[in-house]
């Protein structure tokens, strides 16, 4: 009897487990499926692969945007993706007809356009229009950045994003703001308390994460699934650029703070220096940018950006870093041409490079190489004299736009740690002696240059 | 299984010793048995607590996914919810209303919305109008009926009030001396049983609707010339209406849906708000052909005066080759009433957060505008840069259309000005002429973008610089030699007469009589000969044909020009050196015209009207210009009034900052 009773028991302790894994299964199927097929699984369902709802959605789409006289251009990622492998078909043929959907109907949750502000009024009727037609539709508005700087402003909020959703797809409407340093910016997209967290699934835009920078595109008029569109005409070119067009924004409130603790310098020599600082800076920018090598703001002027979002009068030279992997042997005739002679050169490409070119008036330019190692990031300096090296070691970082002086340009997306590594925790505090041997705080001795090559590692002119 | 065949061979003794060998392995096994079995309890046990928590947790775990699916993108601010005030039911206001010699105050259901105690101010018939649906305060004023001409504009503005609305005056300190019997009469037409009788130093409160009921009088009156009426604290109630019952039934458009907005929260805008056939709020003023300041943006500078900024709206956007879009409003100041005029329009408005006092926060306000403006619209070569007390000719962006191209390539130029400073009724007559001038105008002017971004916004003064920009400008520093282009006939009007720097007698003497341009499409007629050299050339050929005038006569007697149309006359002045403007200011003064700095010259040459006449005056010996003087004739030289020497330092100081 015990022994029946203990079997009985068994069997059934092993059956209520074999419905728990079955169900455990089922439930992480089920769990799986929620997590990628998203909001939109049930009708993928119906039609796998194949979906016309997404072409028929971003058709209406592209009515209502043209009826109202709204320049509008593709930039999603997956269909240029798609487009960018048939483009030499697609621009030869631009009207021929499609025998398949295959760019519009490919699956995805969104599709994602972009909108010049300065093209179109903000106009009510259309999101009027829009309701009648079907369609759903959410705008984010915030802080208009433009008018972020040094004066306290404010100015009405500014249209970011739009989504508009009709059935299961939706269209993500991204606007692109003109700035100076002829640019184009869009925002970041934060929803407000009262949003709709589950209007759409926000985690998978292309684009809201962070704020971008992006060259004014070139576009071109295209027709694919028998949709006319518009597209960058390049393609690669832009989804490449898309992929590190984070952009961050000067810290004008910390700036102001800073100027309340040490009011500015607003002497001549400072007005003038800054002036000399700002047109050096544009014109290595010009310069650097036509070679096509990437640089970024290195040692003071970076700090100058990060601390007070504008040069600090008292530097006296304006810094740039590049990666060696990005030294070009024209960078020393195309900065000549431009009318910046070469002032010193130390170092080699395999070690410590450091050029110097004489801007306007005493002004002058370092572009520092940097050496990626595997868990820091270097670049070094040389004394003139003595042939000693030095090693200044960075965390590793990554590239981020930012504005300064009316240009676009590079800073370590990691400001803060490459200007603690590079100043100390003080670097909040003004100091006007400086020396590049002794006071950065992540110098390093790093031996003597062997006499034979001095000829070669200290050029100076 | 082979062991567990018996074997055949076995014997059975075997056999038993086997078994018990068996039971006994039997025994053991079931030791083992149990602990596998409890093992297995256990296991089991283990399994399904283990996936009852995994259950539960991708359960959570699913649940905050969806939840925070969005948290990346949350507002870092933490909107805190403003408390709003319960949408109140209430259909009665109470209101409060006291009026006295030093102090007047208005409370609305225990909220203070007029309070005035400060000294040598406020005189005069305080007025606040309520919405009468909502109670909200629509507009507050005082009109100084002690002075004259006030009581006149408390009846324009009591006429412009709509019907409906509630009323609220009370008087502090005198309000009776100059207030004339229109004024009492529309008082009396209001309801109040005292205001005609109100006299010298008498206190008054009175509430009540316009067109409709009263709800309340109050009346002190003066025992003696010397003394005030006792004060007065009339308390009473208002019945509320319904909010239907308070709005205009227009069509239901965009527009419309502007005008409500604006017209429920302000009052005394007149037309704009009236029921029947409201006046228009958009304009769609012609396109200019060959528009070249379509896209140059425009930047209104405004303060606290909604009313001028409603004025001067109104103007620009009909102005014709408007473009709406590239409008900007800078309010110095977070102020609602000015902001709702904007809004009113469709224009886009920023507010600025006041740096600095007086003529110091006007010159922050400027800079911020324009970095503003520079920022916002980062092509833009140009600013239009305009003031809220300013009225726009029909044909400012025409003007500007058909010159801006100098600005763009003649070096030697500073900006472009809408603005004549000597171009008087009697003194401008062409407004098809323009000048090169050294003075900075203002009132109305294009900047070029590399001139602020460049040279001025680097070293523009500071707050604690309690400078005025313009004056700023028009330094030696800033303008280096550089000249500014101005029409003859200006193609703005400055309406102002309450500013930081202005009061009704300055600008009647100043201002009024300005000649304005209301002559659409004007086209002008020598726009290339204002380059640098080419206005050497036209200045030569001018003085060339000029009548020299006869100098024996009184250059301020009107018989100096003759009664001729269209002829060239010049005369020459006393002018020792380049600062020296002795003759020329006291010939400006007779003239009534600019005399309270020097304006409008080049060169040490002016050039204006008189009677229809083009009138040139050559600085002798100071000016290039002096070769062209006959060797007979005599530079005129006018004294100054020798009584005036230490008022004069004064007055420019005054006049400098006018501008405002």
């Amino acid at each position: 009897m015990q022994k029946i009773n203990k079997n009985v028991v068994l069997a059934l302790l092993s059956l209520i487990s074999l419905v728990f894994l079955l169900f455990q299964l089922y439930y992480y199927r089920f769990y799986l499926s929620h997590k990628n097929g998203a909001v939109f699984s049930k009708v993928r369902g119906i039609q796998p692969g194949q979906d016309s709802t997404r072409w028929h959605v971003v058709r209406k789409f592209l009515g209502l945007i043209s009826s109202h006289n709204i320049p509008v251009y593709l930039i999603d990622p997956l269909i240029l993706g798609l487009v960018d492998k048939d483009i030499e078909q697609i621009r030869s043929s631009p009207d021929g007809p499609s025998p398949e959907c295959k760019y519009f109907c490919a699956p995805r949750d969104f599709t994602t356009f972009a909108l010049l502000d300065k093209t179109w009024k903000h106009e009510v009727g259309l999101f009027r229009t829009a309701e009648k037609m079907g369609f759903q539709w959410l705008k984010i508005i915030n802080k208009d950045p433009r008018l972020d700087g040094m004066d306290d402003l404010s100015g009405t909020e500014i249209p970011l994003h739009y989504i508009f959703k009709l059935a299961s797809h939706a269209i993500h409407l991204v606007v692109f703001y003109e700035r100076s340093g002829n640019y184009l910016w869009h925002g970041p997209l934060r929803l407000k308390q009262h949003m709709d967290r589950k209007f759409v699934p926000f985690r998978k835009l292309h684009f809201g994460r962070y704020p971008g920078a992006y060259e004014k595109p070139e576009l071109l008029l295209v027709s694919i699934d028998d949709l006319k569109v518009q597209i960058p005409k390049n393609p690669s070119g832009f989804l490449e650029e898309m992929s590190h067009s984070r952009f961050l924004e000067c810290r004008y409130r910390e700036a102001r703070a800073f100027f309340q603790l040490y009011p500015d310098d607003a002497s001549l020599d400072a007005v003038e220096f800054r002036k000399k600082a700002k047109s050096l800076l544009h014109l290595a920018a010009l310069t650097l940018n036509n070679l096509g090598v990437k640089f970024w703001l290195s040692s003071g002027t970076c700090l100058g950006w990060y601390r007070q979002c504008n040069v600090i009068p008292h530097s006296k030279d304006v810094d740039l870093g590049v990666f060696i992997r990005d030294y070009k042997a024209d960078i020393i005739p195309a900065f000549q041409k431009a009318g910046l002679p070469l002032k010193h050169k130390f170092g080699k490409v395999e070690d410590s490079l450091e050029l110097s070119f004489q801007g306007e008036d005493d002004v002058k330019l370092d572009i520092f190489f940097f050496y990626e190692e595997d868990d820091h990031i270097w670049n070094g300096g040389t004394q003139a004299k003595s042939g000693k090296k030095f090693k200044y070691l960075f965390p590793k970082f990554t590239l981020c736009w930012t504005e300064f002086v009316e240009l676009k340009v590079h800073v370590p997306c990691e400001t803060l740690q490459y200007v603690e590594a590079n100043y100390g925790p003080d670097w909040k505090v003004p100091v006007k002696t400086w020396d590049w041997k002794s006071s950065p705080s992540n110098v390093q001795y790093n031996g003597v240059w062997p006499v034979d090559e001095w000829d070669d590692v200290i050029q100076i002119y | 299984m082979d062991e567990w065949k018996p074997n055949p061979t076995i014997k059975p003794h075997k056999k038993r010793s086997w078994y018990l060998a068996w039971k006994y392995k039997l025994m053991n096994q079931r030791a083992l048995r149990k602990l596998c079995q409890t093992g297995a309890v256990l296991f089991l046990l283990v399994t399904v607590i283990v996936n009852i928590k995994l259950i539960l947790d991708t359960r959570r775990a699913a649940y905050e996914e969806e939840e925070e699916s969005a948290q990346d993108y949350d507002d870092e601010m933490l909107n805190v919810e403003v408390p709003r005030h319960p949408v109140s039911n209430k259909k009665v206001l109470d209101v409060e209303v006291y009026s006295s010699r030093s102090k007047v105050y208005v409370a609305v259901d225990g909220t203070t919305v007029l309070e005035d105690e400060a000294r040598e101010q406020g005189r005069g018939i305080h007025v606040i109008v309520l919405n009468q649906a909502t109670g909200h305060v629509m507009a507050k004023r005082v009109f100084d009926t002690y002075s004259p001409h006030e009581d006149e504009a408390m009846v324009l503005f009591l006429n412009m009030v709509a019907r409906g609305r509630i009323l609220i005056f009370t008087i502090k300190d005198e309000g009776s001396f100059h207030l004339k019997d229109t004024a009492k009469n529309v008082l009396k037409s209001l309801g109040s049983q005292v205001a005609p009788f109100l006299s010298w130093r008498d206190m008054w409160t009175f509430v009540g609707k316009k067109g409709g009921e009263v709800y309340g009088e109050k009346h002190a009156k003066s025992p003696a010339l010397s003394t005030w009426g006792d004060p007065v604290l009339l308390k009473t109630e208002v019945h509320l209406t319904s909010v239907e019952d308070a709005e205009c039934h227009w069509p239901d458009t965009e527009l419309n849906h502007r005008r409500k907005r604006f017209c429920s929260k302000v009052e005394g805008y007149g037309s704009v708000c009236s029921c029947k056939d409201p006046t228009p709020i958009e304009f769609n003023p012609d396109p200019l052909k060959d528009n070249k300041v379509f896209d140059v943006p425009v930047a209104v500078i405004a303060g606290n005066r909604p009313n001028y900024l409603y004025r001067m709206l109104r103007s620009l956007l009909s102005a014709q080759g408007v473009n709406p879009q590239m409008i900007t409003v800078f309010i110095d100041g977070y102020y609602e009433e000015p902001m709702d005029v904007v809004e009113l329009f469709g224009l886009s408005g920023i507010q600025h957060t006041p740096i600095s006092i007086k003529n110091a926060r006007v010159s922050q306000h400027y800079k911020a505008s324009l970095t503003a403006t520079f920022n916002l619209f980062p092509d833009a070569k140009f600013a239009v840069v305009l003031e809220e007390d300013l009225d726009i000719s029909v044909d400012f962006f025409s003007f500007l259309s058909q010159s801006i191209h100098l600005l763009e390539e003649d070096e030697s130029l500073y900006c472009i000005s809408a603005w004549n400073d000597q171009g008087y009724e009697h003194t401008a007559e062409d407004p098809s002429l323009l000048y090169r001038v050294e003075t900075m105008p203002g009132l109305g002017w294009v900047l070029r973008k590399s001139l602020y971004k460049d040279e001025l916004e680097p070293k523009w003064p500071t707050p604690e610089k309690l400078w005025d920009w313009d004056m700023w400008m028009r330094m030696p520093e800033q303008r280096r030699g550089r000249e500014c282009i101005i029409p003859d006939v200006s193609r703005s009007y400055h309406f102002g007469i309450v500013g930081l720097n202005m009061n009704g007698y300055f600008h009647e003497a100043y201002f009024k009589k300005h000649k304005f341009n209301t002559v659409p499409n004007v086209q002008l007629k020598n726009v290339e000969s204002l380059r640098k050299d080419a206005y050497e050339t036209e200045i030569h050929r001018l003085l060339g044909e000029a009548e020299v005038l006869d100098h024996s006569k009184n250059p301020c007697e009107d018989s100096f020009v003759p009664d001729t149309e269209g002829k060239v006359y010049v005369m020459f002045i006393r002018m020792e050196q380049e600062a020296d403007f002795t003759t020329w200011t006291q010939l400006a003064k007779c003239l009534h015209i600019w005399d309270l700095d020097v304006r409008g010259n080049h060169k040490g040459l002016w050039r204006l009207f008189r009677k229809k006449n083009h009138f040139l005056v050559v600085g002798v010996p100071a000016s290039p210009y002096s070769s062209k003087k006959p060797s007979s004739v005599t530079p005129i030289y006018m004294e100054p009034p020798a009584k005036e020497e230490g008022a004069a330092a004064a007055v420019p100081a005054v006049a400098a900052a006018e501008q405002t």
